[in-house]
């Protein structure tokens, strides 16, 4: 107690009384407490009342480390003084008894013996008095009335009556002056700004007392200024002395003066205000809910709590052990990995089906289900303020549609107000207003007025006024009653949203919706004409608000690529799911799952794209499937469309762009579709070769066959390259590519036995005479060995024999240094084939059919029938693994010598106009047996095969139905009477077949709404009136003999008007043109007759 | 002295919507607001600490010196008991409490910044 005392003695006397304070109730010196408190009766008289609070509020302290320490230094001290007697607890009260006594008698018993007092106790008391002595005369040195106020600091402030004298001053007068301690800044830890700030004050009160008490004046921190804290203290070294110590300040980082004049800002930021009202949008922060838009019903008092109205997310498909017992159910509805269900509106018969009736009560108009209330669909719940994200709510007009919708679909009586959004949205809208920009002005005194903005001074903007009275002149309007304004017609492109980047010419204009016509699904019309004769363009319209709308020239670059994926690729999702993208997104896709379902996909969920080209199938008729063919259901909806892609030989998705839904894109069986246009011929009879070849019947049944080709066939070429890391931890690493996903590679070291993912750009190949290149430089070595293999994907993707518009098929081949030419006729192509395990070749394994196909004609229409697959594959694809066992051998072969041998197929090489007129290999001189030739679309489609006189065979490419009727329309081509004969019109009971086979010219060529038609004039009738003919019925007639007018249909001299001078072999002839000597060779396929009167 | 919340991170802590003053709580409940008890009366009575105090508020201070610090004076705290302060708290005082500050003659200044002058 002495060495207390001590310390009494240096500090002021408040101080002095504060401390003791603390004291009093724990130690025996209750007595110096009273007879302080009689002196201080003669103050104040309040003082014994504010006493007793006083009093009452420390016995309510918590427990801190302050008093605890304390308590234990009393103990300690007590234990020393009685460290004689056994009873703590009689001493204690006796002693305190004795000091009252004591101080209650007063100065006389300084040096008087207690009664039972030893020797310990008669010094403790003649300290005890000794102190109070000296108080005493400490206060009667001081001024009454300050002690007074003293008192009144102390124990006034219970009581203290609020005056607020504080709130009288402008703000303006309390700006800091030159005199006031200045801020400093000092860099922290973000996220431990609130930490410092606490320390720093508890630091100041524990070294308060102490040798070197903090000299800062406050501390303070922004959540908007993260990672600083600001101290006011007078200099840096104080503010450098308060952050010693602290965990997670920088002071080294510099402690910076904040000038003068901006500290009053520092303590003026304003978060953006942030109000919410009743009606308006925000989104759900955390939780089962998170993203989602909820409507604000009502606000508590103090704002912190808001009653928001949503459409619920209920489980109507939970765990099959969720009902059974509660505490199961907990579990399983914690458990993060569950999906979250979809939105729907609250149904209370569903609900009731699936979680039982007792689950779901019912008060008045509102349902009650698991501690929430549905009202008219919607969930009613009350979130933390907090929880909700006010701003950059940007409500979709999709998510407000669906709200006002209402539970039962039909439209509400009080449907959504679109005029909060736009509210909401006229703020951002003064964000995105510019120069040059058309306003109107909506609102306000100048209401009416349109013009060209000017300038824009933050709210206000400068409008240069076009039209009315005031035409030119500049009007300053604020920017809230000013709206972007388009008129029908106007080129735009969108700024900001979920349809940014898409353009489109403005359709309509309501208010501030701006509802236009994309240009993206316009440009997908004319880039797929060649697969569609002419579809009605139903584009896709989209309504956007109009201050995210730009006037803009060009045409969108919105593309439809989002990572290393675009549309309609097939991808897969995990290991049972693939689908089709259907639309884009900006960083995400909608995809069609095999199911039929709609997912919304981030790249990222995407594992890899699957490649289905090679893929085939069956149709409900057993031909064969492909992609790209033209097919229509045979059941349910019969709807067509146009194979985008085929799964596992069973799943095909289909494109129709008449389908407005998932953007035209749907999910089917394989076996429920037919297809569109005919294939070869469509006999029933026959031998169905599928069945003959094991491989093809497999394939048609299981889907082995296309499933098979893509498993055999790497995905790239780069996978097995030999390769060294060049970049990165691995550097100087060699390894083996196991596999490449898009920019990845996954790569197995060398050393330690190890794959690791890394990104492609940092490997390079390594050569096998140790140098490096990158991998994107082809390896021609590489790509041999590859060669040997089946998979021998690498030279066929260059010389495209296809693109060169030569079909390989054709003689043609034989001239053209491509690689179907020469070699087929030398290699044994067909029995090669029948014997390798290529499912192509498993066609190939047809071959004896094939031979007396050509015999009896039947079987073979059948074989041409594109029942097979090498056949389309190789006609139509530059398929790799059709060329080795295929080589067009078999056909290119008529212009190898090697092959004449046949008579039949000499027949048809030989340029004599019988067999070009009439195939005679065809058989096409017998009718009956003809059946093959008629496929009317193929003989259209492919001009190069028209020459051919081999309409099955040319009727296998179906899929390019249209093109020839594209290439009537062609410019060059168009109204040049080309010679074309109908076909394939009987089979489709076009005109009952009457027209079959008549030849006549075309004047012109128009497209309709579905088709091309061409104006067709009969040669054998001339007086005759011209007939409109379906283009697809017509197929063009060659030139046969010398003097013969043509027009050749591509190629350099495309368009051009020639006469045949000579022919110059197989399947070509010299010309010249009409009035020029001056020859050249060209291929007969490339001709078509003209009509020369 | 206010009671220091001994937790800075606590999404409880609630500021006085009259003095600013942020304490846990507890400790309005045990001791009411240091500053403004007689008007606040929220001693013992978690009602009125609810409508009183919030814990909306943005920004921290730490007053060490309340006297002479211009940052308390700037935000009206410098008559009041050291303690942490909010730099904004938003919201309003209950209408009663408005009401017996209009009948004293004192200008009520919402802590929530919307005037400055």
């Amino acid at each position: 107690m002495s060495g207390l005392d001590d310390d009494y003695d240096i500090q002021d006397p408040i101080q002095h009384e504060n401390d003791e304070d603390d004291n009093e109730q724990q130690s025996p010196i209750r007595a110096s407490g009273k007879s302080r408190g009689s002196i201080y009766d003669a103050l104040d008289g309040e003082d014994e009342e504010e006493e007793d609070e006083d009093d009452e509020d420390e016995e309510d302290e918590e427990p801190g480390r302050d008093r605890g320490r304390k308590r234990a230094k009393h103990r300690h001290r007590r234990n020393t003084v009685n460290r004689f007697l056994d009873v703590e607890a009689e001493v204690d009260t006796e002693e305190e008894e004795e000091e009252e006594e004591d101080e209650a008698g007063g100065d006389e018993f300084i040096t008087d013996l207690g009664p039972e007092g030893d020797e310990d106790d008669v010094n403790r008391r003649a300290a005890v008095n000794a102190r109070l002595d000296r108080r005493e005369r400490e206060l009667n040195e001081q001024d009454l009335a300050k002690i007074a106020q003293g008192l009144h600091e102390r124990y006034g402030r219970a009581a203290v009556r609020y005056t607020g004298d504080m709130n009288e001053v402008p703000q303006r007068l309390l700006m800091p002056s030159v005199h006031d301690a200045s801020l400093w800044q000092v860099r922290v830890k973000p996220g431990r700004e609130r930490d410092i700030v606490f320390s720093l004050m508890r630091k100041a009160i524990d070294l308060e007392y102490t040798a070197q008490p903090l000299s800062i004046l406050s501390a303070f921190q922004r959540d908007s200024l993260p990672g600083m804290v600001y101290v006011e203290a007078r200099s840096a070294q104080q503010v450098n002395q308060a952050c010693k110590g602290l965990v997670g300040v920088y002071p080294s980082r510099g402690i910076v003066l904040v000038p003068i004049e901006e500290m009053a800002s520092l303590l003026q930021i304003k978060k953006q205000d942030l109000t919410v009202t009743p009606g308006s949008w925000v989104r759900i922060k955390r939780g089962k809910y998170q993203g989602d838009l909820a409507q604000v019903m009502d606000i508590t008092e103090n704002g912190e709590d808001v009653g928001l109205k949503f459409i619920p997310r209920i489980d109507l498909n939970p765990r099959d052990d969720a009902n059974v017992d509660g505490r199961k159910r907990k579990k399983a509805s914690t458990g993060l990995a569950t999906m979250r269900p979809p939105q729907r509106f609250f149904n209370y018969e569903e609900v009731v089906k699936v979680h039982g009736r007792k689950q779901v009560s019912k008060r008045n108009q509102v349902y009650v289900f698991q501690n929430d209330t549905y009202k008219d669909g919607f969930i009613e719940k009350d979130f933390k303020l907090n929880a909700l994200q006010l701003d950059n709510v940007n409500p979709t007009l999709d998510e407000i549609t669906k709200f006002s919708r209402g539970q039962d679909g039909a439209d509400n009586e009080n449907p959504v107000d679109l005029s909060i959004i736009a509210e909401a949205s006229r703020k951002a809208a003064i964000a995105v207003l510019q120069p040059g920009d058309h306003v109107e002005v909506f609102e306000g005194e100048q209401s009416g007025v349109y013009g060209v903005v000017d300038s824009i001074n933050q709210d206000v903007v400068t409008v240069t006024a076009i039209g009315v009275d005031i035409d030119g002149q500049k009007v300053d309007v604020p920017a809230r009653s000013v709206r972007k304004r388009f008129k029908p017609g106007d080129h735009v492109k969108v700024m900001t949203g979920q349809n940014a980047d898409e353009t489109g010419l403005v359709i309509s204009v309501t208010d501030n919706l701006v509802t236009f016509l994309s240009d993206m699904s316009l440009q997908e019309v004319s880039g797929a004409s060649s697969t569609v004769n002419s579809w009605i363009l139903i584009s896709s319209q989209v309504s956007v608000f109009s201050k995210d709308l730009r006037e803009a020239a060009e045409v969108g670059s919105g593309t439809n690529v989002v990572g290393n994926y675009e549309l309609h690729d097939l991808v897969q999702l995990d290991l049972q799911t693939v689908g089709v993208i259907f639309k884009t997104e900006r960083d995400s896709f909608r995809v069609l799952d095999q199911n039929g379902q709609v997912r919304l996909v981030q790249p990222h969920q995407i594992a890899m794209r699957r490649n289905s080209h090679r893929a085939i199938a069956t149709d409900s008729e057993g031909h064969e499937l492909r992609v790209q063919d033209n097919v229509k259901e045979i059941e349910g909806e019969a709807r067509k469309g146009r194979v985008l892609h085929i799964h596992q030989s069973f799943f095909a998705f289909l494109h129709n762009r008449d389908i407005l839904e998932n953007g035209g894109v749907f999910v089917t069986r394989c076996r429920s579709l037919s297809s569109l246009a005919p294939k070869g011929n469509l006999v029933k009879s026959g031998v169905d070769l599928g069945k003959m070849n094991p491989t093809a019947a497999g394939g048609a049944q299981g889907g082995m066959v296309g499933s098979g080709a893509m498993g055999r066939g790497p995905r790239d070429r780069d996978i097995g390259a030999v390769i060294t890391v060049v970049k990165g931890n691995h550097k100087g690493y060699n390894g083996i590519i196991k596999d490449i996903n898009g920019t990845l590679a996954r790569v197995e070291l060398n050393t330690g036995n190890k794959v690791i993912t890394i990104d492609k750009q940092k490997l390079y190949r390594r050569l096998p005479d140790g140098k490096l290149q990158p991998l994107s430089m082809p390896y021609h070595q590489h790509g041999q060995q590859r060669n040997m293999g089946p998979p021998a994907g690498v030279p066929s993707r260059t010389p495209n024999p296809y693109t060169a518009s030569r079909t390989p098929a054709w003689g043609s081949g034989g001239r053209t240094p491509n690689p179907f030419a020469s070699g087929d006729g030398k290699t044994p192509a067909w029995n090669a084939s029948s014997r390798t395990p290529n499912p192509y070749v498993a066609d190939g394994g047809k071959t004896p059919a094939w031979n007396a196909s050509s015999r009896t004609p039947n079987p073979y229409a059948g074989g041409d029938g594109g029942k097979t697959p090498a056949w389309n594959a190789s006609s139509r694809t530059p398929n790799p693994y059709s060329e080795p066992s295929w080589g067009s051998g078999g056909w290119g072969g008529s212009a190898s010598p090697a092959r004449p041998a046949d008579s039949s197929w000499s027949s048809w090489n030989a340029p004599t106009p019988a067999a070009a007129a009439t195939p005679g290999f065809l058989s096409a001189p017998t009718p009956a047996a003809y059946t093959g030739a008629p496929t009317p679309a193929g003989i259209m489609n492919d001009p190069g095969s028209m020459s051919a006189p081999t309409p099955g065979v040319s009727g296998n490419e179906d899929d390019h139905d249209s093109d020839f009727g594209l290439v009537l329309r062609d410019p060059l081509i168009a109204n040049k009477k080309v010679v074309v004969e109908i076909r394939g019109s009987a089979d489709a009971g076009w005109h009952d077949g009457d027209l079959e086979f008549k030849k006549g010219y075309v004047s012109s060529a128009f497209a309709t709404l579905s088709e091309i038609t061409a104006l067709f004039h009969a040669l054998d009738s001339p007086g005759s009136p011209p007939v409109h003919v379906p283009t697809i019925y017509l197929q063009p007639v060659q030139p046969d003999e010398v003097e013969d007018h043509a027009l050749v249909l591509r190629g350099n001299h495309k368009g051009k008007h020639v006469v045949l001078r000579e022919s110059a072999g197989h399947g070509v002839w010299k010309v010249s043109q009409f009035q020029d000597p001056e020859a050249f060779a060209i291929d007969e396929e490339s001709l078509v007759k003209l009509y020369h009167v | 002295m206010a009671a220091i919340p001994p937790q800075a991170r606590s999404k409880q802590l609630r500021a006085c919507l009259l003095c600013s003053i942020i304490q846990h709580p507890m400790d309005f409940r045990k001791n009411g607001c240091p500053n403004c008890e007689e008007l606040m009366q929220m001693k013992g009575s978690p009602d009125r600490i609810s409508v009183c105090t919030t814990t909306y508020f943005d920004g921290i201070i730490a007053v060490i010196d309340a006297e002479a610090s211009w940052v308390a004076r700037w935000q009206r705290t410098s008559k009041y008991v050291r303690g942490m302060y909010a730099v904004r708290v938003k919201g309003r005082i209950p209408e009663d409490v408005e009401a017996e500050l209009e009948s004293r003659g004192i200008k009520y200044r919402p802590r929530d910044q919307s005037d400055q002058d």
